[in-house]
């Protein structure tokens, strides 16, 4: 029986392989004539794992949760021509599946407008589109002559390097893409969003259907357009917003581009799409805190104790690691990055770079050695690790830190101050006791001699 | 041969014995009426620790079982004073907990198994049965009259003055300090009396013991020394007063040093330098009188006024340089309230926020001591009468008491001794003079008149009374006042001193008792839902009952040591939800509690404690928290539709009302405390959401939502799950601003 048991499990593990998150994705469309069009996409998606259920926006049975749980763990939105994505789909809705840990990629198109639900979705995630929601992307200088002559709206683009030096990249490689009819988003200021890929500096949006943009009406221009952009909520689901669906496309896929400067080649859309999908379904970028612990620096401590004492030598390990597509590999920091430790009472005493010590086959042991502070109370360890494009890490431990108790104060002859006062206190007693002698032994002598007079 | 028998048992050597043994009776049913008369609470309610400090000391008391002594000795509580915590082992005096431990390890040696919480609620009322033998010892010692010390036990016993802390289950420090304090007098008069070192080193003892119980032991180490001094003054020095006072000192001073919450306070603290200057006075003093046995008498004179000036000089100047340079501590804020009433409200409203610690009122005498309080007087005229050392000592007592029960309520308790004495000598001299039934012979009056005493009070010759009527009236109306002093005193403790103010009672329209326990309710769902470590931040007033009652942490409590602390919850309970969040979430705060008695019409909660905090608040932020915007323009305190921003906005204000006016119909919303009608709305609160509320809305608990999770503010997220869309911001004043990475 036991070993039919761990066939089961390996299974599972087979199963749940590909995604740390679970493989249950659900597509939506608004009509599922429109999936012959994605075939390679979904056939991608299935290779690595996935079970796709491809779905209608206005099916009756359409539902994101059963019983209260989620039915699916991922969900693939595609642009509905009309108005909202139907009953089931509500911004409400959408929002919960986030809060539930469900996994979110939402694609766009310039072609027709967004429809209002899911600009009021957006919002609520701060990220904007544009006030009439149909704008596309130009760019004059990296467009795809062969398909947007006239337009210049076929984007031409490399694919992103790191965001900044201290952010791993997920989405870099050779290779152009193509992005036909892109719809912009710009972001707020929240530290939860990131952008994948940005528009050249040389590009605008404007309402194809309007002419040309009136100069006090421009959404943004240069980079400060999103192509594609990421949202990570504080429980670390993922929504995704791609500018362009028709990148998606199978014509997309293997398609040859030509910009204005450079020679014809064809685009790697297929391949940013495998690491577009994989980074918003989890298999990329997902970080596991998978032991933490602490315990006084001498020999046989006890692990994890609940309790400190002030000026204690106490060490603090944690292991960590992450899951690229379909293993955990052991996790390292990029290069101007830091993994740190706080010792926090309301503010840190201690801030600590957390260094590699070890690696297993599946993680990296990150610890640090450190003086508690001299003052008592209730600290925490805490890791807090929140980087673009990675899960958070979130370590919060509590331990109390107390006094010294009254017999772990050095001893008053190990004080060498106190030397004089030890010697006060014994030449007292001494002096006492060498005066009740005297005392005891000269009276006498007077009493006999009176009475010898 | 009725009378010749009679004869046997009360005359001679067996008359004594009978005397003797008829006293031990007497004071055995004093002790138990003592005992039983405090019983109220039990009776009427259950076996439960009361009102709010007594809870720490319970769970201190539980804490000293479960893990022994030492870790007692050293215990940093965690869960107190998050995120700061408690050296609890070396802040509290641990008199009580180690008194109710003892007990309960010998009673575990006899192997009768009590719950430490019988032994904790039944503590009070077993020392006030000691407490009226110690008075009994203590009157006896002022009196020849056998019947003073028998009625002192009867009157300590039954007082509501000292009832008011020693009912059962008010397990509080006073508990075993009134009878230490008495007892501690009456070892000293022996002392003084004896000039012992072993009476002395006794009521060091016993002084170091109390000091273990009470910060009320100041009273103490202040009231001997002004003794001494005062018989040094009176010229009545002696080899008896030298040798118990340099006893009672120096031993008592080191005992009391042993204590770590006094640690060296003795000799640094100002409030004891009284001790240690009539200690150095009184070296010189006997060093004085040595000199005078061997110098004639004008060399001697000059040489003391010399000395004396010197002296004064040296201890008044290094007085002073120390108390400046800080190696004395100033005085502490509690001892200047004592002298101006006004001081604690102005510099430290935390002390003038308690109870109390306000001025007494008049009324409230009558009410604690009913006829004592006039006899009184008269026992302390006729200390004036002997004024023998013990009877200077009475004055004293007397005079230093009397001003401070004046000044503050608690201190009502350090006053009923010396009234119980007082009034046992007057009213036993009153019986003793007419309750004679032979008429006085003439041989008594010249006895009496050859007799010449210093003040010319006591130089009247005292004869006795002749009158059968005048004795009967007097033996009658004297009867009369004691029967209605016990039916005064039983009233008082059943109906004022007897309720836990954990549990409320009141009556229904119909007669019958009506139970309000919705604390219990709320710290048993507390303890019960939710985590072991949630964190609960509430006024400081609760946080003993929910440390004992539901095992939570607690943010502040009624151990008011770090006033910053306590001034940020009053600065989080009085702000807007916007600034209160981010010190609730630095702090951890998982529920926070309020108490509400708006439906109830319960006085005491929060809204009305409000400008407490509001105050003490401001007392750390000035800029942040005003208390003039919690007053309309006319000056007035509301909470209704007038209600200032600044209060309606208040975290506080919105706990309180938070759904409230969902009770009743629309625009009907009452506040039965305040007596006003509320706002239509409910206030909104956006940070918090209602986790409980007790039967009576007494206290209402609300849970601290974590971040949102899409990072919104919690304002637009709660707007979004009511279904409001939210407003573009499409008009932007100013520049773009343009996103980095």
């Amino acid at each position: 029986m036991r070993w039919c048991l761990a066939l089961l499990i390996c299974c599972l593990a087979v199963v749940n392989a590909l995604s740390s998150s679970g493989s249950r994705l659900l597509a939506i469309l608004e009509d599922t004539e429109q999936k012959d069009l994605y075939s390679t996409l979904w056939a991608d998606l299935e290779a690595r794992g996935y079970d796709v259920s491809i779905e209608s926006s206005k099916s009756e049975q359409l539902a994101l949760f059963k019983h209260g749980e989620r039915a699916y763990d991922h969900l693939l939105i595609l642009p509905p021509k009309s108005k909202g994505l139907g009953p089931s789909l509500t911004p409400k809705h959408i929002l919960d599946f986030m809060n539930k840990d469900g996994n979110i990629l939402l694609a766009l198109s310039g072609k027709t407008a967004t429809s209002s639900a899911i600009s009021s979705l957006l919002l609520e995630l701060d990220i904007h589109l544009s006030t009439d929601r149909s704008q596309v992307v130009v760019d004059h200088f990296n467009y795809d002559t062969l398909s947007a002559a006239e337009k210049h709206d076929v984007l031409v683009l490399q694919r992103p390097g790191p965001l900044r030096s201290d952010v791993k990249a997920f989405f870099d490689g050779e290779g152009v893409l193509a992005l036909p009819r892109v719809a912009p988003q710009t972001l707020g200021d929240s530290a939860l969003l990131s952008p994948i890929l940005r528009a050249p500096a040389t590009a605008y949006s404007y309402n194809p259907k309007e002419g040309m943009p009136a100069a006090e009406d421009i959404l943004a221009t240069g980079s400060q357009l999103n192509i594609v952009s990421a949202m990570q909520a504080r429980n670390s689901a993922r929504f995704t917003v791609l500018g362009s669906v028709e990148s998606l496309e199978d014509k997309w896929f293997s398609a040859s581009v030509k910009t204005p400067s450079g020679k014809k080649t064809s685009t790697v859309n297929r391949e940013f799409a495998k690491q577009l999908t994989a980074w918003a379904f989890k298999e990329t970028g997902v970080l596991k805190v998978d032991k933490v612990e602490h315990r006084l620096a001498t020999e046989g401590a006890e692990l994890n104790p609940s309790i400190y004492r002030i000026k204690n030598e106490t060490i603090y390990s944690i292991e960590v690691s992450e899951y690229v597509y379909d293993k955990w590999v052991p996790f390292d920091v990029p290069g101007d990055d830091a993994l740190q430790l706080e010792f926090t009472m309301l503010s840190p005493f201690h801030r600590l770079t957390l260094q590699p010590t070890h690696r297993t086959d599946t993680s990296t042991v990150f610890s640090t050695q450190f003086v508690t502070p001299d003052q008592h109370g209730i600290f925490s360890f805490r890791v807090n690790y929140k980087r673009p494009f990675l899960t958070s890490i979130e370590e919060k431990h509590e331990v109390t830190n107390r006094h010294f108790a009254h017999d772990e104060y050095p001893r008053s002859w190990a004080i060498t101050g106190g030397w004089v006062w030890i010697a006060g206190l014994w030449s007292v007693i001494g002096g006492f006791l060498a005066f009740v002698i005297v005392w005891l032994y000269s009276a006498p002598v007077t009493d006999t001699l009176k009475k010898t007079q | 041969m009725a009378p010749s028998s009679l004869d046997v048992v009360l005359k001679g050597s067996s008359g004594r014995n009978t005397r003797g043994l008829l006293r031990v009776i007497i004071l055995c049913t004093i002790a138990a009426a003592a005992v039983s008369s405090r019983l109220f609470s039990v009776i009427r309610f259950e076996s439960i620790i009361h009102e709010f400090d007594p809870w720490f000391n319970f769970r201190a008391t539980k804490y000293l079982v479960e893990n022994g002594f030492y870790s007692f000795w050293d215990w940093f509580d965690d869960r107190t004073w998050h995120p700061l915590g408690r050296v609890t082992g070396g802040t509290l005096y641990p008199g009580l907990m180690v008194t109710s431990g003892v007990i309960y390890h010998i009673l575990r040696l006899l192997t009768i198994p009590v719950d430490i919480r019988n032994i904790c609620v039944l503590l009070a009322p077993g020392f006030s049965g000691l407490t009226a033998l110690a008075m009994y010892l203590l009157t006896s010692e002022m009196s020849d009259s056998p019947s003073a010390g028998l009625l002192a036990a009867a009157f300590m016993g039954i007082t509501p003055g000292y009832i008011s802390r020693s009912v059962a289950g008010s397990y509080d420090n006073e508990a075993i300090a009134i009878f230490l304090l008495v007892f501690t007098f009456y070892l000293w008069i022996k002392a003084v009396k004896n000039g012992s070192i072993m009476w002395g080193a006794l009521t060091a003892l016993f002084y170091g013991y109390m000091v273990s119980a009470w910060g009320g032991y100041v009273f103490i180490t202040n009231l001997i020394p002004l003794h001494v001094f005062v018989l040094l003054c009176m010229g009545r020095y002696s080899t008896r007063v030298y040798i118990s006072y340099t006893t009672w000192y120096a031993l008592g001073t080191l005992g009391s040093m042993q204590i770590p919450f006094v640690g060296f306070l003795p000799i640094r603290n100002s409030d004891h330098m009284s001790a240690l200057g009539v200690f150095g006075l009184i070296q010189l003093v006997a060093f004085a009188e040595f000199i005078r046995g061997y110098l004639p008498g004008k060399q001697f004179q000059k040489l003391l006024t010399s000395m004396v000036l010197l002296t004064f000089g040296l201890g008044f100047g290094g007085l002073v340089l120390l108390s400046v340079s800080g190696v004395i501590a100033p005085w502490s804020g509690r001892f200047y309230s004592l002298w101006d009433t006004g001081y604690a409200k102005i510099h430290i409203p935390i002390i003038a926020s308690v109870s109390e610690h306000q001025p007494t009122a008049w009324p409230a005498f009558f009410f604690d001591l009913n006829f004592l309080i006039w006899l009184f007087p008269a026992g302390v005229f006729m200390c004036f009468q002997k004024l023998k050392d013990e009877h200077v000592f009475v004055v004293i007592y007397s005079v230093l008491a009397s001003y401070f029960a004046g000044v503050m309520v608690r201190l009502m308790l350090t006053l009923t001794p010396i009234v119980c004495v007082a009034a046992a000598l007057a009213l036993s001299c009153i019986l003793d003079n007419f309750l004679v039934a032979s008429t006085p012979s003439t041989e008594t009056k010249a006895k009496a008149t050859t007799e010449d005493k210093s003040l010319r009070s006591a130089r009247n010759p005292v004869v006795g009374i002749y009158s059968w009527f005048s004795k009967s009236v007097v033996v009658a109306s004297v009867t009369l006042y004691l029967l209605m002093f016990v039916a005064h005193c039983t009233w008082v403790t059943s109906n004022a001193y007897s309720s836990p103010s954990v549990v409320l009672a009141s009556k229904l329209p119909d007669g019958s008792q009506f139970i309000i326990d919705d604390y219990r309710e709320a710290y048993y769902w507390l303890r019960q839902n939710t985590p072991d470590n949630a964190k609960i931040m509430s006024w400081w007033d609760y946080g003993y009952q929910i440390g004992g009652m539901a095992d939570r942490p607690t943010l502040v409590d009624n151990n008011t040591w770090n006033n910053t602390h306590i001034a940020t919850v009053g600065k989080a309970m009085s702000s807007r939800e916007e600034v209160s969040y981010p010190i609730l979430r630095q702090h951890d705060v998982d529920y926070v509690l309020v108490v509400f008695g708006g439906l109830l019409g319960y006085s005491g909660d929060d809204l009305n404690k409000f400008l407490w905090m509001v105050r003490i608040a401001e007392g750390i932020w000035p800029d942040e928290v005003k208390e003039r915007d919690f007053f309309t323009a006319r000056g007035e305190y509301r909470v209704d539709e007038e209600a200032t921003p600044a209060m309606k906005n208040s975290l506080m204000y919105k706990m309180s009302y938070h759904n409230y006016q969902s009770l009743f119909p629309a625009g009907q919303a009452m506040d039965r405390v305040r007596g006003t009608r509320l706002p239509k709305e409910s206030p909104q609160l956006n940070t918090l959401e209602e986790a409980f509320t007790s039967e009576n809305w007494i206290v209402r608990l609300y849970k601290v939502k974590d971040l949102d999770n899409l990072g919104r503010d919690h304002s637009n997220a709660v707007a979004f799950d009511k279904g409001l869309k939210r407003k573009r911001a499409t008009k932007r004043k100013g520049p773009r601003v343009l996103r980095t990475e």
